[in-house]
């Protein structure tokens, strides 16, 4: 009797259907590629589709076993690296990894802890052990310092940090130990999907314009006005407006007056924990904004985000005077064309 | 009685479908980019909405389950879904059952212990009702869920069937449903397994194997189309992406 069953054809169904077809070949080419055990990246899989039945696979994430046969749980790509078979989900949130350069945003102030908003699963944790307090490496954390924990950082504040390790429930734990890493002002956060990052050696550029860049691996985007100590780094400069800043805030600082022999210890004085923008001008805020539509664009049209691309997309965009009509879908479509058009043009 | 004639003697139904047929069924996903996961479900006139947020930091401490995630539905059905313009609360019994129905629908399927102290949040929006309402909120929560990423163990498509005299009727249309009772299923994936059976009136026991043949049938068929939508969005983007 149930063969018997006839539907009612949907109705807008003729792009699919030519999918449909090379979709029936693909099906083809996976069994192929399960004969052979050669890598196929292009067959996507869905929740409960039988991945394969030879039981030798070890069975990874995106996958389950039931009756020796392993099955596919999400919708994504089958990843077979040496006997370990995973699918890799085409949609997902981030997924931290040991040594990502991340940034986030602080949801909450806790015993000797903060907890991060990273876009992921569940909030990072960062301790207060793996931040550099004013004063310096080598001063201990104490009482006081776990009582003015939201001096340093407080709800709502913004930071970029690495991935210290992730835990097997697949929480993450961040430090903030290096002079690159800390809290972000004068700038603007932008978020996009975390598939669209490629992870590289550096994170953090100087674009043109005076303007920087931080890509975090998370998909968290920052950016802000270039700094004058990163663009000098004269070393005086630096101790001298950390020292004046000091000054101007009174009271007691940890780590005041104390002679600094590194320039770590200079650094992580009470400045880098300030909430206090520097002045933007007009012209930087307007370079600024443009980056963003910039990127945005990229992400809109799900082209994977680097700092030449964004450079690319920065000159496409010229050709707009006015950088909000950059947000309309024609003019996005046009500068992801234009990107891809420059690329080749270079041969990448 | 009604004066409409709902299955002719030529087997033509009100909406003139034959017995075996169901409506026509249209699905989108990633209808919302601002969400983990989205989509759009039309099975005839019954139009919804879903959209899903997370696994995510629960919000709140009391919903944090140590060893699995936690789903939270939230259904509205627009004052405007039905011809007679009429609000709903959230707290009308009915909507409370159709929720605790999907939540423990979901809770079966979905693998959860892969997510623990997670929130999974679904929000259902129901634009339009012309019946079976219930299995097109199933097909939207899975259509989305399998969007955003959550690992399930199989698709639930769920269909509904009645029963007019000795015949049984697939995929009632509102009509259909106000007149006979109805049952709705949710059937895993491929297989005659259910996750899902809401039966809200009497059902005669020897008409119910033929009316749940009759049903799997088309939850597999429905199956089948959300499978297709599925595929062709994955192959979209991963061509995207590799290009």
């Amino acid at each position: 009797m149930s063969s018997l069953l006839s539907i009612t054809r949907p109705t807008k169904r003729d792009s699919r259907s030519n999918d449909y077809d090379s979709d029936v070949d693909m099906k083809d080419a996976m069994s192929e590629y399960q004969d052979e055990g050669s890598k196929d990246n292009t067959s996507v899989v869905t929740p409960g589709e039988l991945v394969t039945e030879d039981p030798t696979w070890m069975k990874g994430h995106g996958t389950y076993s039931l009756e020796n046969q392993t099955y596919s749980s999400v919708a994504g790509n089958v990843l077979r690296l040496n006997r370990l078979l995973s699918v890799i989900p085409i949609r997902g949130r981030y997924e931290a990894e040991t040594g990502d350069y991340i940034i986030g945003r602080i949801t909450e102030v806790g015993q000797k802890r903060w907890k991060v908003d990273i876009g992921c699963k569940q909030d990072a944790i960062l301790m207060l052990g793996s931040v550099n307090l004013p004063g310096g490496i080598l001063r201990r954390k104490s009482e006081s310092d776990e009582l003015q924990m939201r001096n340093f950082l407080k709800e709502g504040d913004l930071l970029n940090a690495e991935v210290q390790s992730v835990y097997s429930n697949g929480q993450a734990a961040l430090h903030t130990r290096s002079l690159r890493y800390g809290k972000l002002r004068n700038g603007v956060l932008l978020k996009v999907p975390s598939s669209l990052i490629i992870r590289q050696k550096n994170h953090s550029w100087n674009l043109p314009g005076n303007v920087s860049v931080i890509i975090g691996v998370n998909g968290f985007i920052w950016l802000s006005k270039t700094s004058s100590t990163s663009t000098a780094p004269s070393v005086n400069a630096s101790t001298n407006s950390a020292q004046s800043a000091l000054a101007s805030k009174g009271g007691y600082k940890p780590g005041e007056g104390s002679v600094s022999i590194t320039r770590l210890e200079e650094e992580s004085s009470w400045e880098i924990y300030s909430d206090k923008n520097d002045e933007i001008s007009a012209s930087i805020r307007g370079t600024i904004s443009r980056y963003h539509n910039v990127i945005k664009a990229m992400s809109a049209c799900e082209l994977g985000i680097t700092e030449k691309r964004i450079c690319m997309g920065y000159d496409a965009s010229m050709m707009y005077a006015d950088t909000s009509m950059l947000i309309e879908r024609e003019a996005q479509e046009i500068i992801c064309q234009d990107i891809i058009d420059s690329e080749k043009m270079r041969g990448d | 009685m009604s004066r409409l004639e709902l299955y002719s003697p030529e087997g033509l139904r009100v909406d003139g479908r034959r017995w075996n047929e169901l409506r026509r069924f249209d699905c989108k996903i990633n209808t919302h980019p601002a969400f983990d996961g989205s989509s759009y479900v039309e099975q005839g006139n019954s139009k919804v909405i879903c959209m899903v947020r997370g696994p995510m930091e629960p919000p709140m401490r009391s919903q944090v389950n140590q060893t699995q995630a936690v789903i939270e539905m939230n259904l509205n059905i627009a004052s405007f879904s039905t011809l007679q313009r009429r609000k709903r609360s959230k707290n009308d019994k009915r909507m409370i059952e159709m929720k605790t129905t999907l939540e423990r629908t979901f809770e079966q399927s979905v693998m959860s212990h892969l997510y623990p102290r997670t929130l999974i949040e679904v929000n259902v929006q129901v634009l339009a009702q012309d019946g079976a309402v219930l299995a097109t909120m199933t097909n939207a929560i899975t259509l989305a869920l399998i969007d955003a990423g959550v690992a399930m163990y199989d698709y639930v498509s769920a269909v509904s069937v009645g029963i007019h005299d000795q015949t049984p009727l697939l995929d009632l249309n509102v009509l259909e449903e106000n007149d006979m009772s109805c049952l709705t299923i949710g059937v895993v994936g491929k297989s005659e397994k259910l996750a899902m059976l809401l039966l809200e009136d009497k059902m005669p026991l020897d008409k119910l194997e033929n009316a749940l043949a009759v049903a799997i049938a088309g939850g597999h068929r429905i199956r089948d189309l959300m499978d297709d939508e599925v595929r062709s969005h994955g192959n979209q983007r991963v061509s995207k992406l590799t290009s």
